[in-house]
């Protein structure tokens, strides 16, 4: 099988966020940078479709600094075969600048599946995957937190509000993953030390402008200091307007 | 007379069986072999490959050399003030500049205070701790330069990889066994799970850092001793950005510490308005109730650093022990066959200077030399003779002035302090004889405002601060005595800076996953053993 | 006449109340882009949507029920070129597409996006327009700072994230128009939905926990806690604190905790946890935090945005019977 799975370099989940000098952007100085969580569930699900498959290719594609070359080289250390990091040295905002970048390197591929993470938690712009897919014409199901693959058939299910959906697709296809889709494998000694010879090709690209421009990055509002609502069942009504009216979450 | 307890009664012993086991035994997946596998990505392990990855480059020859890590990422689990000596580095990186390495800024001004809880007394610097010519550093950021070169140079640097078992064939270590990743609270294996690795090699150095696991049960297997037990002292430090400035390091003693507790501060500006400041106590304390991160919120309130922190925030707190016995605390022998003893872990630590970091690098780049020889079957050529290099260095030299410094402490602050500054006037002439220490454990206990989240922070935020986010559900690496009454719990409770143990009305409860590796714990109450690899701190400027 | 397309949901032939939040935000930015801009709703359905007028009540001036015989359940394909074509008809199209970050909205959105050679500016909270321009917010670094940034594309592609562009009533003609499209049949499609299995609603994925502590006594009274949950209608987990999981009271899995991987919950409700020693960062990134606790001094309320003192069996029951008219 031959499986091409997408990843980012993105900021650690527990990342202090500093705004930069230009007010636009992530200060990086002391930033640990990780592979994206969801493109780990992304990466161990290629890993053992091909191993399923008995034989076959797992390729890591990345849109990143130079710096990801490491992230690339977490993934192999989990089992990829080799690495393509397309060089830029800022990962455009506009989703669609990155989807036009990784279908053109994705399309003379002949790619059985390109695997995506639903989303980076830096952005949260849940779309690259799927704008991917239309770029490339190719089916595409976004969110799978669980997958049976029986051939050139697949069923995958995604949670939706209130249920799951089950939906059926066709291979060759463009799937993102969603945590519960598998646990991801430790990177094992031997396969650190492997990662290091594995082939990883760099290739200089140039992101477009695109439509969606940065103004100002900014810290959100300072949480206000908590209030004692009131005392004992009577103040429940009062907390209840609270949470509707004032924090918005009712 | 009030009440005391030893807390050595209620500590269960190393477990020596657990910690030592025969090479080819059963239970591992993944079997590596290397020339040398070095333990512990701190200054004495990278050290240690930089300088035998060099002496192989230079001599022709191809060395497999392995260091072990178990934090997830290079210096997560580093933590010190800290002021620098540059030797170590000039002569490891002889080709490079002191602008070049990775230091903030050399020290330009310095105090040293007396506190009372109102004001404070200023002292003259004493000898033992002018640091003219020396940089103040984070040793994360000193670990993650280290770390590059030695991966430039062909290293094999594995995070995530605690060591758990020393490997052993007949008397000679052969290596280790990391630990086991995954395991769910009973330690169960799940989905995910990893088993251990075995890692053997031709020489293992162990460069654990404090109160190192396996440096200590090797010491113990093989009845190494020394003059007095190693002594330790806990550190809880904060790293604060600030709105106004600092130019000079400060150390401070007296309050609040009581006077029967030995110990002082440090605040060190990484750069005007990054400071690092923390609160250093020898856990030789007889105050049961002593709790050395509330003595550092407290300490923060006085005159001297309440305006320096006013408006500003803490950005990362951790905590570690640091070895304070010195010279009559080394293990008599620091080699065996196939072993080496490097850093923290052998003890190569000055307090009265506080400096630990050049000795543990040069220490390092001496195995590194006796490795290679014994390596390349030059005749005569054993692992002992690093014992030697180190006896005559200024390794020692630097230890046995200052060998009883510490020690006088023993009899307090006043005492102590008279018989230091002795001392420090005959050049180490006084005393003669080594002061006798009992063992932290065996030092008899005797059995504070809420913090406000801006100024002080209770354990919980502190811990929060570190980085730590290790998964709830892993097993407990803590292994506690049986029956510990509720006295002792307490003691537990104010002895540990990470929150981990508490009393409950059932007795004492264990938050295993809150431990940031200080090691306090090992040293006066539950015994520490390695947990999955990547779980703790994650220290990034500390 | 500048429109813009507010992309509604429908399930079962009715509009999801989602949709309500979805015409607001797109009557937002009409507003906001002046000269009386248009809001037009359109959705993707099998036949008439039962209740689409609703759609005229929050602002929309025209409501489309584009039908094909194989829309009555999501169809990403179907709906991706039945939304794309609309947009792309008439002079001057349309010049912002607003859908809701749902499930399916982060599915479509993009899906129609790509067809229209732009991206999505997703999860938004707040549109504005400076100088002719769209403007949005959004939180990135999982709530950790805010953006702002100008959409320069044409059309602007939007989703706005749930529950916070509150349904404002601001009502126009919503004028009704059904249009029959013909699309290829697609290569995804949704074969059911099913009911999520009960209870397995992922704590680390809820979007409201309410986690009891030592202060509930025994397991039994986990109860209570069940009941408020079960009140919120499917969003809520139960959680438990690391106490109560320690002396076995509740499974592992359902231990709140300090692993900050976990993607926060929008509202956080602590009945009966006193907040101490245990490490609450795991809770602290929740956009809500209400704790509940008979003692006025627990370190908890330092946290919490807000408490309420008092007996927990009182207090968490009257909670429950207001949350359940509030769903209701």
């Amino acid at each position: 099988m031959k499986i091409a799975v997408c990843i980012k370099r993105v900021p650690d989940s527990e990342t202090r966020v500093k705004i930069g000098a230009d007010g636009k952007s992530l200060d990086e100085a002391g930033v640990k940078f990780a592979l994206n969580p969801y493109d780990e569930f992304a990466v161990e699900e290629g890993l053992r479709r091909k191993e399923k498959a008995g034989a076959g290719e797992v390729a890591v594609i990345c849109l990143g600094p130079a710096a990801a070359q490491e992230t690339i080289r977490t993934a192999l250390a989990m089992g990829a075969d080799r690495g393509v990091l397309l060089q830029a040295d800022k990962v455009p905002m506009d989703g669609f600048e990155t989807a036009k970048l990784l279908a053109a390197e994705l399309k003379e591929g002949d790619w059985d599946l390109i695997l995506f993470g639903k989303m980076a938690i830096d952005d949260y712009n849940h779309q690259v995957g799927p704008l991917v897919a239309e770029l490339l014409g190719l089916p595409c199901v976004t969110a799978v937190a669980h997958l049976e693959i029986d051939g050139t058939k697949g069923v995958a299910e995604r949670e939706v509000e209130g249920g799951i959906e089950v939906v059926e697709f066709p291979l060759p296809a463009v799937l993102t993953a969603d945590k519960g889709l598998n646990e991801p494998r430790y990177p094992a000694l031997k396969g650190i030390m492997a990662a290091k010879k594995k082939p990883l090709e760099v290739k200089p690209v140039q992101p477009g402008a695109g439509a969606i421009e940065v103004l100002v990055l900014m810290l959100p509002p300072e949480r206000k200091e908590g209030k004692i609502v009131g005392e004992g069942a009577g103040a429940v009504v009062e907390l209840v307007r609270l949470l509707r009216e004032e924090a918005k979450v009712l | 007379m009030a009440e005391r307890f030893v807390p050595a009664r209620y500590q269960p012993p190393l477990p020596l069986e657990k910690l030592i086991l025969q090479d080819g035994s059963e239970g591992a997946g993944d079997r590596m072999e290397l020339d040398v596998l070095i333990v512990g990505a701190g200054p004495a392990g990278l050290a240690c490959a930089i300088e035998l990855a060099k002496l192989a480059k230079v001599g022709g020859t191809e060395l497999n050399i392995g260091v072990l890590e178990k934090a997830e990422a290079l210096g997560e689990h580093s933590l010190s003030g800290a002021v620098v000596n540059p030797r170590a580095f000039r002569e490891l990186f002889p080709e490079l500049k002191d602008a070049d390495f990775p230091f903030r800024a050399p020290v330009a001004r310095e105090a040293v205070y007396l506190l009372t809880a109102g004001g404070r007394w200023r002292l003259p610097t004493p000898p033992t701790m002018h640091n003219k010519g020396c940089y103040v550093a984070s040793l994360c950021e000193i670990v993650r330069w280290l770390g590059a070169k030695a991966e430039e140079a062909g290293v094999n640097v594995f995070t995530g990889f605690p060591a758990a078992q020393l490997l052993v064939r007949g008397q000679a270590v052969a290596g280790v066994r990391t630990a086991a990743a995954g395991l769910d609270r009973d330690g169960g294996r799940t989905a995910s799970s990893m088993v251990p690795n075995d890692l053997v090699a031709k020489v293992t150095a162990l460069a654990e850092g404090t109160r190192g696991l396996l440096a200590q049960a090797w010491c113990q297997w093989q009845g190494v001793s020394s003059n007095n037990p190693q002594l330790f002292a806990l550190g809880v430090k904060e790293l604060w950005e600030t709105k106004q400035p600092l130019d000079r390091v400060i150390h401070t003693m007296g309050w609040p510490l009581p006077s029967d507790a030995f110990g002082g501060s440090f605040v060190y500006p990484l750069d005007p308005h990054l400071i690092a400041l923390g609160l250093v106590v020898g856990l030789d304390y007889k105050d049961a109730g002593l709790d050395v991160h509330v003595l550092l919120q407290r300490l923060k309130q006085h005159p001297l650093l309440r305006p320096l922190l006013a408006g500003g925030e803490m950005i990362e707190w951790g905590a570690k022990t640091i070895p304070e016995g010195g010279f009559y605390s080394l293990p008599q022998r620091r080699a065996g066959d196939g072993v080496v003893l490097l850093g923290d872990a052998a003890g190569f630590v000055d307090v009265p200077s506080l400096k630990g970091i050049h000795y543990a690098m040069q220490s390092g780049m001496f195995a590194a030399r006796v490795i290679f020889r014994t390596l390349k079957g030059a005749v005569g050529a054993e692992l002992m003779e690093y014992d030697g290099m180190v006896n005559t260095s200024y390794i020692a030299k630097d230890l046995y002035r200052t060998r009883n410094m510490r020690l006088a402490f023993r009899d307090g602050f006043y005492l102590g302090g008279l018989q230091a500054a002795l001392m420090t006037l005959t050049g180490g002439r006084f005393p003669n004889e080594p002061y006798r220490m009992p063992a932290d454990a065996e030092v008899a206990r005797r059995s504070g405002e809420p913090p406000d989240g801006k100024l002080t922070f209770s354990k919980v935020d502190a811990v929060f601060k570190s980085g730590n986010a290790t998964r709830d559900t892993i097993p407990s690496h803590l292994i506690v005595g049986r029956d510990v009454p509720a006295e002792v719990a307490r003691f537990y409770a104010h002895m540990c800076p990470a929150g981990v143990y508490e009393v409950a009305a059932d007795g004492l409860r264990v938050n295993a996953p809150n431990c940031v590796d200080c090691k306090a714990t090992d040293v006066l109450g539950p015994r520490w053993t390695p947990r999955e690899g990547g779980s703790g701190p994650k220290y990034k400027r500390m | 006449m500048t429109t813009v397309l507010a992309v509604l949901e429908q399930r079962d032939g009715a509009l999801r109340k989602i949709s309500h939040e979805v015409v607001t935000g797109a009557r937002r930015l009409a507003d906001a882009l002046g000269g009386s801009a248009m809001v037009e709703a359109v959705v993707c359905a099998s036949g008439p949507v039962g209740n689409s007028a609703q759609a005229g009540s929050f602002g929309a001036d025209k409501i489309v029920t584009l039908t094909n015989a194989g829309f009555a359940k999501y169809a990403p394909e179907g709906y991706a070129q039945a939304i794309a074509e609309r947009a792309q008809r008439g002079e001057g199209g349309y010049r912002a597409l607003v859908f809701a970050a749902s499930a399916t909205g982060k599915d479509l959105a993009p899906r129609v996006a790509a067809k229209l050679g732009v991206g999505v500016a997703a999860d938004i909270t707040d549109i504005a327009v400076d100088g002719g321009a769209i403007v949005v917010t959004r939180p990135v670094y999982a709530g950790k700072a805010l953006l702002k940034a100008r959409v320069a594309a044409q059309p602007a592609v939007l989703s706005l994230r749930p529950n916070v562009f509150t349904p404002v009533e601001r009502p126009k003609a919503g004028a009704a128009e059904t249009v029959a499209v013909t699309v290829p049949p697609g290569r995804v499609t949704v074969r059911e939905v099913k009911a999520a299995p009960a209870g397995t609603l992922d704590v680390a994925e809820a979007q409201i926990i309410i986690s009891g502590g030592r202060g509930l006594k025994e397991p039994a009274n986990f109860k209570v806690i069940e009941e408020l949950a079960k009140a919120f209608g499917g969003r809520a987990a139960v959680g438990a604190s690391r106490a109560v999981v320690d002396a076995g009271w509740r499974a592992h899995s359902d231990q709140v905790g300090q692993t900050g991987k976990t993607v926060s919950p929008t509202l956080y409700i602590a009945v009966g946890i006193s907040g101490a020693i245990q490490h609450l960062a795991g809770m602290r990134t929740s956009k809500v935090i209400v704790a509940i606790n008979k003692d006025k001094d627990a370190p908890i309320f330092k946290v919490a945005d807000y408490g309420v003192v008092g007996d927990l069996f009182e207090i968490v029951p009257r909670l429950t019977e207001e949350i359940r008219k509030l769903h209701g």
